[in-house]
Parts: C-alpha cells; structure tokens; sequence
C-alpha cells in the first residue's frame, strides 16, 4: 500500500519535520503544509487534515534539486515507483498493454520556505531509507544443485569429469582415434620441451647434433617399453 | 541475495567509492553520477548526478546528491579500467564454496 489516506501523521520516531513546505505531486501543487521524516514512513499534511503518506520501499530515490533552471525553486525531490493519481489512491494497473514490470512513477517535490533545511530533510530520508531494506528475497543465486556447475567438485575432480588416464590402465584402454591424439599431442608437448630440453625415450623431429650418441626411440613403443612390469590389462 | 555476497559487493562498491558510475534502475531511467558511497543494502548515494537520456526521462532534473534505494537498481555500470575481474570473479567463487559448506 503506498499511499494511507486516512492515516494520521506519525508521532514518534519522527527524524525531521519541515512545517511551511508546499507539496507537487507529478507537477500539480497540493499547497503548503508539513513534511514529516518518520521512521515508519513519510508524510506530509496540510494541517486541515488532508496529506498523503508514502512507505519507504516505494520510494526508488530522492534527492536535492539546487539547480533553478530546472525547477524555480530548490526543493527535495523523490521518485515513488507507483503511479498516484489525484484522489491520493494507488492507480489500479488497468492498462493491458503494459510490457514493463514497472508501473509507473510518479515524481513529488517538497518545497520547504527554509532552504536551508533540505540537506537536513535528505540526510533524514537516507536514515529512514535504510531502516526498510527489502526483506531477504529467496536466493537470486539459486540453488546450484543438480545440473548447475559444481565449482567443489570441479575443483576436487570428484565430480561428473573423466578421472585421469594413466600409464597403469594403460594406453590401451584408448581407442584408436584416443591414441593417435595422444602421441600427436606428446608429440607436440616433445617438440616445445626439445628446444630447451632432450627428454630421453621421446621421440623428437628435431635431431641435435649434441646429443647424437643418444638412442632413439619410438614414442609409441616406449610407453609399452618403459613400463614392461606394469600390469597393463586389468 | 544471501548475506555475504551482498557483503562482497557490499566491499566491491566501497572501493569504487569516488569513481563515476551509472546507475540503471529497474523503471529503465539511467543515472549518471559520482559515487559518493553506499550501505550494506547497497543503498546508493551519488553526487554531481545528471539524467543520461533526458529526453526520455525529463522527470529527473540536474539535482545535486542523490540516494538511490538499492532494491530498485538493475545495474551499475563502472568504468572498465577500474574492475579487477579476475579479482571479482575469483572472490565470487570463495564466497559461493563457503556458501556449501
């Protein structure tokens, strides 16, 4: 409910009253009245009893005007993000063609006599702002259960991903295509390290004169070789 | 959003505290501003502010200091070269395993 017609203005746990200050709703002026800063919302009466109230969490932001082009006079203005029409009462969202979440704004100055107040009035509002957050929504993050990314088990290889290949299952447990990649990319991995290094039992392209007194040997059956004691089929 | 990674932008807008942002509501008007600070319900307070698309908007004059209430905000927008997203991303990823355990 963002605007209580009936309600009368606070009495406690008022921040700031500004008396002499004219309201505009949406540029139509209201008169001059008081504007109350209260903990539990905002009002603003004009002493015969009418005014309107506003609860925090419809305001989307207020701020001082000081710039006279803009607006004749220095006031404080605020954003409610709901559509107010002239009989004080939240418009009932007719319109079908409405894409938007949004509903509408509706833009209010205070015009206080007392320039001199507005900061005073601001500082009040942003202290009340912050006694209405938002309660706690559910999770915007979601719950990263089941399909979502795992970064725990990502990064502690327990989850869905393949686990390691290694010599002992042996490279046999590859298929065809498998092992062709593989020796292409330890292939690949030999001649990067060779131009710092000479690995033994990896076959390079790349022969050094320096080193010609050492064997070489096939990389496909070096693996097989090197590991002749390991228990290749399981 | 659940406590502490409002606690972690809560920290990240801190650092950005000075530094000219945009901040874009969910209403779609876009403010243009200096970050003057921010409270830990991401509240934002700009200074020296200005309407980016005043034809559109012609609502929102050339006011001085501003509080935007951080429920209504979609997005901010900040300068490239002042984002470590490395650091962001890699802060993000602590906070969501703490988040499981």
């Amino acid at each position: 409910m963002v605007l209580l017609r009936s309600v009368p203005p606070p009495t406690e746990g008022v921040r700031h009253e500004q008396g002499e200050t004219t309201a505009v709703l949406d540029g139509k002026g209201l008169g001059t009245g008081t504007l109350y800063v209260a903990e539990t919302r905002l009002s603003w009466f004009d002493g015969s009893g009418m005014g309107f109230s506003l609860e925090y969490p419809t305001i989307s932001l207020h701020a001082i005007s000081r710039d006279l082009s803009a607006y004749p006079q220095e006031h404080l203005y605020v954003m409610v993000n709901a559509k107010l029409n002239d009989e004080m009462q939240e418009n009932a969202h007719d319109d079908e063609d409405e894409e938007d979440e949004c509903e509408g704004i509706t833009e209010i100055r205070f015009v206080p006599s007392d320039k001199a107040a507005l900061e005073s009035m601001f500082s009040a509002m942003c202290e009340c702002q912050a006694l209405h957050p938002d309660p706690d929504d559910e999770d915007s993050n979601g719950d990263f259960d089941g399909d979502e990314y795992d970064v725990e088990e990502a990064e502690h290889g327990q989850g869905d991903i393949p686990s390691f290949c290694t010599y002992e299952e042996g490279v046999s447990g590859l298929r065809a295509e498998g092992q062709a990649t593989l020796q292409r990319l330890e292939g690949m991995l030999a001649q990067s390290v060779a131009n710092t290094f000479h690995m033994a039992g990896v076959r390079t392209d790349e022969t050094n004169g320096e080193f010609d007194d050492a064997v070489e040997v096939d990389a496909g059956s070096t693996v097989a070789g090197q590991f002749e004691d390991a228990d290749i089929d399981h | 959003m659940c406590i502490s990674v409002l606690q972690l932008f809560y920290s990240f807008f801190k650092s950005l505290v000075g530094k000219d942002v945009v901040v874009e509501l969910k209403n779609d008007l876009s403010i243009c501003g200096t970050l003057h600070s921010v409270d830990q319900y991401l509240n934002i307070k700009l200074t020296d502010i200005s309407v980016t698309d005043p034809e559109k908007y012609p609502h929102m004059l050339s006011v001085k200091n501003c509080f935007i209430r951080g429920s209504v905000v979609r997005y901010v927008q900040l300068p490239a070269d002042e984002v470590d997203t490395q650091l962001l991303q890699d802060a993000a990823r602590k906070e969501a395993l703490q988040q499981k355990q």
